[in-house]
């Protein structure tokens, strides 16, 4: 059967968020939403999307930025980590004041292209420093309010719904809190891996989706629009397998390296996606985590980096319609801990990649490592990790209303990306 | 009113001709709404089948002969005095596999290393055990409700050597007894007062998490008209309702305690001196007694039995109950089970994707491991694929409860792909199953139409309509016929894909 051109001149095929939810007749129900939330949903745009698409690259644990984007010009630094600081010497110079680790040197054609930027100090109003709650607040990413949905879902909430493959949470089968809420998003171990268990070649995957197809013939709308979407989505990702996939990239062959070489696949595909979320863990650096030269801290950044700058090369002309930024519940402790490790602590570094990126600089203002300067003993935050976002969206990816996306987000804005041609 | 529907799945599943053809299929569903069929035309109109999708986890066929004995009333009785049930053989499963369960928080304390998330994770499994498993069903799925209405998620950072506790002492508890004494319980016991911070609240400190949450999901809800400075009273009534952090048990603290006059909701108290535990428990049994209150679980037990969209008319008069047998649960849940609008309700709850699971390990009659509990170990991660682990929702107002928040893709992928690993006994292993060949009668139907029909009655308790049956059909390469005998593929390389196609349909999802 051959796709019937009448699907895309049907006046629904375009139909907003607010119809769909009316249809469905429900949005009264809609559970766990306050009527704060429900006005996000009930807010839309009328255009389809042309943004950027925002990768959104979680590092699980808490991403030690201090040494990472390392702020070499304060004195306190060498000070207060005496046997795991990164030495001077060592560090690819950004600008008087910060280092980039050297093992993320992959990065820095982008860097002197002007393609990535880091922030350094970005913090959050709850300075909690539990993982659990740290994560669950950075995606609710709505402080003093009750609203109970993700960012990312609010965002989607504003836009037009598009294809299956508008929002996906890459090689990970449970999305991130921060798409929780209404919004449909996708949630994949990979592309390879997204298919009907039982069809093992083409003839059986349309044997078993007609079967589904029609057994869900007159079934109920709550039923029946998941079931539409799943065979959709596995429509499209039969498409992206039968058409393999190669690129002259050079991904690490870890989960990461997979998940963004799937989420490059994807873009380059074009399926429609808007919003790609990935996870790297293991972060979380109590003890051991290693010298400048060997150990956990540099495999995990060298693993990061190689995987961007593979990601960066891969996405070829695409590149310019990407931004990715990084972001983790909280950086760690300033002062190192017994264990050659640090520990929970606050402000983070946001790492920025991507066309529209106001590159080659680290952003943000930094708040200097003395005493009077801190927040409860660590890195203090001058940038809510809210601005950088709001920022992204408004200039990169049409968004709008950002006070019903981040409620009570201020107006500053950093310029960490420029907006959109 | 199907064609349109039909086609446009079709249209979709169809991987189309020129580039990716699936773009924007998200509304698709949406656009067929109003031309959309009722899940009453899905699952049999038989009120004892009515009952046992929603009082259980699932029905099987000697639940289904046992309904039919007892008759509705009766069962239901039985059912809500879970005590007379003999569940011998489900408590003796999780006695003898999971027996840290049953750990008091000292214990857990003392066996445990610090933090371990081990006891964590056996509440988890032996939590799907008991819906699979046990007898004692409306019991358990009590216990599923109350744990998302006061939910302390499990696992999480602060809860490792008390959950279980929680689990035993607050929810299983007054599951069927009286909500006053279970919201007592939970604000007495430290996994509530650790995971909602009311631990760290002081009157120098004030946190408002648990004494916001106190009011707006555990009793009179965001509708339940009170006002910030109610909020911030609550936050300060419950002041000194802590934890001894050496043993981790319940402890009041007096010294942290806010003192003077406060007022939540025509709830006050002149509150003049330290002792404000007593004063706490007097509050947290007004709020359970409070109209609000009793409004906001009555809708909730709607929304989990009856509708998504609850009538208002048979909330009243649930509230009423509530408010008149002083919260007990068992007289609402009777009432509630015996409505005209429950009768009415056939076909308009669906199955979330843990219920879906259990349904199916239980109409498959899948049992537990010879011995260990590697295969269900394996049932706390699928239901994590499928989106929804047991008591492991992380805000605190518990999994939602509407078809609407169970719409994802990925989710609905793995609830397939889950039907045919258990229908063909691939994973987990571990679980003893008998094949599918059980399923139809000992001796074959005789042809492949009378086939579907025995399978889909075994699975869904009623034959498919006629364009489902042909769906199966189709997949066969069969016409309904044809002749079926035990070398057809029907019943030997199919017979699982059948099996797992029949649960994939809205026949099963439909609850």
């Amino acid at each position: 059967m051959t796709t019937d051109t009448e699907e895309c001149g049907c006046p629904d095929y375009a139909m907003s968020r607010r119809a769909f939810l009316g249809r469905l007749g429900t949005v009264g129900a809609l559970a766990g939403l306050t009527s704060a939330g429900l006005s996000t949903q009930m807010a839309f745009a009328a255009e389809p999307y042309s943004g950027d698409v925002l990768v959104v690259l979680s590092l699980r644990g808490g991403f030690d930025g201090l040494n990472s984007i390392v702020p070499t010009g304060d004195p306190r630094y060498a000070e207060v980590r005496p046997s795991i600081r990164i030495p001077q010497g060592a560090l690819v110079p950004l600008d008087p004041m910060f280092g980039l680790h050297p093992a993320m040197a992959p990065l820095m054609p982008w860097w002197n292209s002007g393609d990535f930027a880091a922030v350094q100090a970005v913090g959050m109003a709850n300075q909690t420093r539990s993982h659990f709650e740290a994560m669950e607040e950075m995606e609710r990413a709505a402080p003093g309010s009750s609203l109970r949905t993700g960012w990312l879902d609010r965002t989607l909430g504003l836009r037009e719904i598009g294809s299956a493959f508008q929002a996906v949470q890459m090689g990970s089968s449970m999305a991130a809190s921060a798409f929780r809420g209404p919004s449909p998003e996708l949630a994949m171990r990979s592309v390879d891996d997204f298919d009907l268990s039982g069809a093992w070649d083409a003839n059986e995957r349309r044997r078993w989706s007609d079967a589904l197809t029609g057994l869900h013939d007159g079934a109920p709308t709550a039923v029946a629009a998941p079931a539409a979407t799943t065979l959709g989505a596995l429509a499209g990702a039969a498409e992206m397998q039968d058409a393999e996939y190669s690129s002259d990239a050079r991904y690490p062959t870890t989960d990461l390296g997979r998940a963004l070489r799937d989420v490059a696949r994807v873009i380059k595909s074009d399926v429609g996606l808007q919003v790609a979320a990935v996870d790297y863990g293991d972060w979380d650096m109590h003890a051991d985590m290693g010298t400048v030269a060997s150990g956990w801290l540099r495999d995990k950044l060298g693993e990061l980096a190689s995987s961007l700058a593979a990601f960066a090369t891969d996405l070829g002309a695409k590149f310019g319609d990407v931004t990715v930024v990084t972001l983790t519940e909280f950086g760690r402790s300033l002062v190192e801990n017994g264990s050659g490790g640090v520990d929970h602590g606050h402000g983070q570094a946001v790492l920025l990649l991507g066309g529209g990126v106001d590159g080659g600089k680290v952003h943000g203002t930094w708040p200097t490592l003395e005493q009077d300067a801190l927040a409860g003993g660590d890195l203090a935050g001058t940038t809510d990790y809210r601005q950088i976002l709001a920022e992204i969206l408004e200039k990169r990816c049409q968004g709008s209303q950002m006070s019903s996306v981040f409620p009570d987000l201020t107006s500053d804005r950093l310029g960490v990306v420029r907006a959109r041609g | 009113m199907a064609t349109l529907t039909r086609r446009r799945l079709f249209g979709l599943a169809a991987a189309g001709a020129g580039g990716l053809s699936v773009a924007a299929v998200a509304p698709t569903g949406a656009a067929s709404a109003a031309d959309a069929g009722s899940g009453a035309d899905f699952v049999s109109g038989d009120l004892n089948l009515h009952l046992l999708r929603r009082a259980t986890f699932g029905p099987t066929p000697s639940l289904k002969s046992a309904v039919k004995k007892q008759g509705r009333s009766q069962w239901l009785n039985n059912q809500l005095s879970p005590a007379s049930i003999d569940d011998s053989s489900c408590e003796r499963l999780i006695r003898d596999r999971f027996p840290r369960v049953n750990w008091s928080i000292p214990q857990a304390r003392d066996e445990l290393e610090p933090f371990s998330w081990n006891l964590m994770n056996d509440l988890s499994i032996a939590t799907i055990a008991r819906a699979t498993w046990s007898k004692r069903q409306l019991f358990e799925v009590m216990c599923e409700f109350w744990s998302n209405h006061l939910n302390v998620t499990n696992p999480s950072d602060r809860v490792w050597d008390n959950r279980q506790d929680y689990d035993r002492r607050v929810i299983r508890k007054h599951a069927l007894g009286r909500f006053e004494d279970m919201l007592i319980g939970s604000a007495t016991h430290p996994a509530m007062l650790l995971y909602l911070n009311n631990a760290d609240s002081t009157k120098e400190n004030p946190n408002e998490n648990y004494g916001r949450e106190l009011l707006e999901l555990h009793t009179v809800s965001v509708d339940g008209g009170y006002s910030e400075q109610d909020m911030r009273n609550s936050t300060l009534i419950m002041t000194g309702f802590g934890v001894n952090w050496r043993k981790g048990t319940f402890n009041y603290f007096g010294r942290d305690h806010y003192r003077g006059p406060v007022s939540v909701m025509g709830f006050s108290h002149p509150n003049p001196n330290a002792d404000g535990y007593s004063m706490g428990i007097k509050y947290l049994k007004y709020l359970a007694n409070h109209p609000s209150t009793a409004h906001h679980i009555a809708e909730k037990l709607c929304e989990r039995f009856v509708s998504d969209q609850p009538d208002p008319a048979l909330v009243d008069r649930l509230a009423t109950t509530y408010l008149a047998r002083g919260t007990a649960i068992a007289p609402v849940l009777r009432q509630l089970f015996n409505s005209a609008e429950f009768a009415g309700s056939v076909g308009e709850k669906t199955r979330r994707p843990l219920e879906d699971l259990v349904a199916t390990l239980r109409v498959l009659d899948v049992r537990p491991d010879r011995e260990g509990r590697q295969g269900m170990q394996a049932l706390v991660w699928i239901s994590d694929s499928l989106g929804q682990q047991p008591l492991a929702w992380s805000p605190p107002d518990g999994y939602p409860d509407v078809a609407l928040s169970w719409q994802s893709a990925g989710g609905t992928l793995a609830r397939w792909n889950t039907h045919l690993s258990l229908a063909a006994h691939w994973w987990p292993k571990e679980l003893r199953k008998s094949p599918s060949r059980d399923l139809l009668p000992r001796r074959l139907p005789k042809t492949h139409g009378a086939m579907v029909d025995a399978l889909a009655k075994r699975l869904v308790f009623r034959t498919l309509a006629p364009p489902h049956k042909q769906a199966i059909l189709s997949f066969l390469g069969r016409s309904a016929s044809d002749p079926l005998d035990s070398d057809s593929e029907a019943v030997r390389g199919r017979l699982d894909s059948v099996v797992a196609l029949i649960l994939d349909s809205p026949y099963h999802w439909v609850r």
